[in-house]
């Protein structure tokens, strides 16, 4: 019995670790998608911030920091010119997306061939070191960083004039316009913000999550990130509690897999966070949340 | 312009001509002071908003001056001018939808540098020198059509504006609160604010400018000041269309045949909430029967009921006999359909033949759209319903608000019909589409076509019926035949008496 309570105890605090990409990622998504612009290629950009930070720490000693400042880099160029794409030259968001998502597997396993000799991963190295560690988990300072980036970010946009202007963008291009809100920079910034997001979910992923960049490491959390932003209603304080679910679900797949060490059973096991998505979003579905009514669609001037 | 009182803004000899060499304004001179209301009477086409969008920066002129206040002025884009005073209140407002009133009006105070505090405190200021109540925390898109406007003016005005253009003021909005508009305007020309008018109602000219001026085709082809010889409906009618209209229109005599009936019919709304109680009628071949009200009284219930989109709870509807459960069995019955809302009707970005295209195939056993027949279709329309277009493949959104309301009414008509539903088929025309329309109408009827004409525009009714049903809380309250129809009594049964 105190055996399963402190393995519930442990699955619990892992939960906290698992759900930084996914929380990170989808908080830029929400900031973007109320401005009205979409970005899929979540998932692209946080492989490629992965393998930046990964390659960057191992091969450039930048050490933790650098890399992740690098990852971060990285997401924003991606998520800026994903905004200017999408904004000035009102390119299709959806198929730009999935563009950088293909490119960034492709880009990544050849990258790790050029530095390092393989297809598959880089060196493992050791990962950066956590604040505290609960349970036998290191809480990464991202975890904390995340929550209150979920907080401030909930703030910003329900109550601020700018986060307020930013909203409009989302739901009425024109409107705004009229109003005196210059929607096209609010939107670039937006995807910019987005991209930086994502490129820290990524770089947490391999410097501080894993110590190790590994061919396809995200795993699709970018589109778990997505699911988590139509989870959350487009709300960051929901979003909070959706990527603590969704990183609860990995958590305990990981978990389990420990535990049973049935290699089996592993596969089916790993579906379990998957399969939690897509009940979630289901349900979700069914629900009705005020989805931003411009998103996705060039705003095109007269 | 009352005596004594300054100008606010002048414009002289503006000249517009557009890329493509088409001359929308030509030496066109208008000015406004303050506390007057100055109508800008024109049709569809005539350039009314096109100076209006140059005086709010919007759009540069070819030629021409601004003076604001005694002072040129140059706009780089709106914001220059709302700084200077101007705001403009478009017919589709400029308002988020799905944000509060409050987000609204900072969203656009803040663009004017106005803190937080001292926004809600002009606001409100401004609501309660007017003796408006502003429902701040409602969602835009909750709110009426009225309500709505009145933001969009407390929005203007805590912003600074002193010249105020309403493009088409009551174009979206029920009678009610069209008066409601107008007392408004009166308390703001006490406030010295100046008040351009746009419209093609004369009626509103009437009762509300000081002064009028008349554009056809770009250029001004008459002005006139309340008092003088030239203000009146008669006389500003024919400045503004160029040619006297009949006013008298003659019908043709219904034949006997029933091609509409409407049995016992009761229809709820989504909520449960009845709209349309136990209406019982019908309609001959050749016969035009109006449905007079106020909107909102079940008339759009009972059309949906008709067409088979809504499945009345009671009661049935027979098409040349034939009962209508659905719409594909409205229209293989004969039945023809004028929607009411041509912003929802047409497809905007698909182009002008895809929109045809759809409307003449509705209800057709064909499998294959037929590329020939498309084509000619929109060659039809250019010839028989005097479509102005581009190309078959110009998008229907590009097309002026006239032009639109032809190719959904030219396609309908093309496609061919026994019995016509018509809602508000010449809402938002000017005269000379108007009176196409109804001239269609009139012709179809006395070619056998049984119309059933649900309008909230009760001169349309009056001109074009046999008879005359007037809706009110769901109810058909009172029949009349044309002849004992007249504006009063029909009024006072609209009022639901």
């Amino acid at each position: 019995m105190v055996e399963v309570v402190g393995d519930a105890a442990t699955v619990a605090v892992l939960a906290l670790a698992t759900m930084v990409p996914i929380t990170l990622a989808a908080l830029g998504e929400i900031v973007s998608e109320k401005a009205g612009i979409v970005n899929i290629g979540l998932e692209g950009i946080m492989l490629l911030a992965a393998w930046v930070a990964a390659a960057s720490y191992l091969e450039a000693g930048v050490g933790y920091i650098g890399a992740y400042v690098l990852g971060a880099i990285v997401g924003l160029a991606l998520g800026l010119i994903h905004g200017v794409l999408s904004v000035y030259l009102k390119g299709d968001q959806i198929v730009m997306g999935i563009g950088l998502n293909i490119f960034a597997v492709g880009a990544t396993i050849l990258g790790t061939y050029a530095l390092w000799g393989v297809f598959s991963n880089s060196p493992s190295f050791d990962p950066m070191p956590g604040l505290i560690v609960v349970s036998g988990v290191k809480i990464s300072p991202l975890v904390p960083a995340t929550i209150a980036l979920g907080i401030v970010l909930w703030a910003f946009l329900q109550k601020t004039v700018i986060g307020l202007r930013l909203r409009a963008c989302g739901e009425d291009p024109r409107s705004a316009e009229a109003m005196g809100v210059n929607v096209l920079l609010y939107q670039v910034m937006a995807a910019g913000f987005s991209g930086l997001t994502a490129g820290l979910a990524g770089a947490y992923l391999s410097i501080d999550y894993q110590g190790v960049f590994a061919k396809n490491m995200t795993a699709g959390r970018g589109f778990i990130a997505l699911a988590n932003v139509a989870f959350s209603g487009w709300d960051p304080l929901l979003a909070l509690l959706g990527g603590y679910l969704f990183g609860f679900f990995q958590a305990l797949a990981i978990s389990l897999n420990i535990a049973l060490q049935e290699e089996a059973l592993s596969s089916i096991i790993n579906t379990i966070p998957y399969l939690a998505t897509l009940a979630a979003v289901a349900v979700v579905a069914r629900r009705r949340v005020r989805i931003p009514r411009w998103i996705g669609r060039p705003y095109i001037k007269e | 312009m009352s005596k004594g009182s300054r100008k606010l803004v002048e414009m002289r000899g503006i000249v517009k001509v557009y890329p493509d060499g088409v001359k929308a304004l030509d030496k066109v001179d208008f000015d406004l002071a303050e506390g007057e209301v100055h109508a800008l009477l024109g049709e569809n086409g005539a350039g009314k908003t096109t100076l209006m969008r140059i005086l709010y920066g919007e759009i540069r002129p070819t030629s021409g001056m601004i003076i604001v206040r005694g002072k040129e002025a140059r706009w780089r884009g709106p914001w220059d001018a709302i700084k200077a005073g101007i705001a403009m209140v478009y017919q589709n407002f400029r308002l988020v939808d799905a944000l509060t009133v409050r987000e609204n009006l900072l969203i656009y105070l803040s663009s004017l540098g106005v803190s937080r505090s001292e926004a809600e405190s002009r606001i409100m200021s401004v609501a309660e020198d007017l003796g408006l109540s502003i429902p701040m925390e409602a969602r835009v898109e909750d709110l009426p059509m009225g309500v709505r406007q009145r933001v969009e003016i407390v929005k203007a005005l805590s912003g600074g504006a002193r010249v105020l253009i309403l493009d088409e003021p009551t174009s979206n909005l029920t009678p009610l609160e069209a008066e409601g508009l107008f007392r408004l305007i009166e308390k703001l020309k006490k406030r010295g604010v100046g008040i351009v008018y746009i419209t093609h109602k004369l009626r509103e000219v009437m009762s509300i400018a000081d002064r009028v001026t008349v554009l056809r085709k770009g250029r001004v082809v008459g002005r006139s000041v309340r008092g003088d010889r030239f203000f009146s409906e008669e006389k500003l009618a024919s400045l503004m269309v160029g040619e006297v209209l009949a006013p008298q229109r003659s019908l043709g005599e219904p034949g006997k045949d029933e091609v509409l009936r409407v049995e016992s019919l009761t229809v709820e709304s989504g909520e449960g909430v009845i709209r349309v109680r136990d209406v019982s009628f019908k309609v001959v071949a050749g016969e035009i029967v109006g449905v007079a009200g106020v909107a909102g009284n079940g008339q759009e219930e009972l059309v949906e009921a008709i067409i088979g989109v809504r499945k009345p709870s009671k009661g049935s509807v027979y098409v040349n006999g034939v009962r209508v459960r659905s719409a594909r069995d409205f229209y293989r019955a004969g039945g023809g359909f004028i929607p009411g809302d041509r912003v929802r009707a047409l497809a905007h970005e698909l182009s002008v033949a895809d929109n045809a295209a759809f409307i003449y195939y509705t209800g057709s056993r064909a499998i294959l759209m037929t590329p020939s027949r498309v084509k000619q279709l929109f060659h039809r329309l250019v010839r028989e319903f005097g479509l102005k277009a581009m190309s078959p493949s110009t998008p229907v959104g590009r097309l002026s608000g006239g032009n639109q309301q032809k190719v959904l009414v030219g396609s309908e008509f093309l496609r061919g019909f026994r019995v016509l539903v018509a809602v508000n088929p010449t809402q938002g025309l000017d005269v000379a589409t108007t009176a196409f329309v109804r001239d269609l109408i009139v012709k179809a009827s006395r070619e056998g076509v049984g119309v059933l004409l649900v309008s909230t525009d009760l001169d349309e009714v009056l001109e074009l019926s046999h008879r005359i049903l007037v809706m009110s809380g769901g109810r058909v309250v009172g029949e009349l035949r044309r002849g004992e129809a007249s504006p009063e009594r029909v009024g006072v049964l609209m009022g639901g008496s």
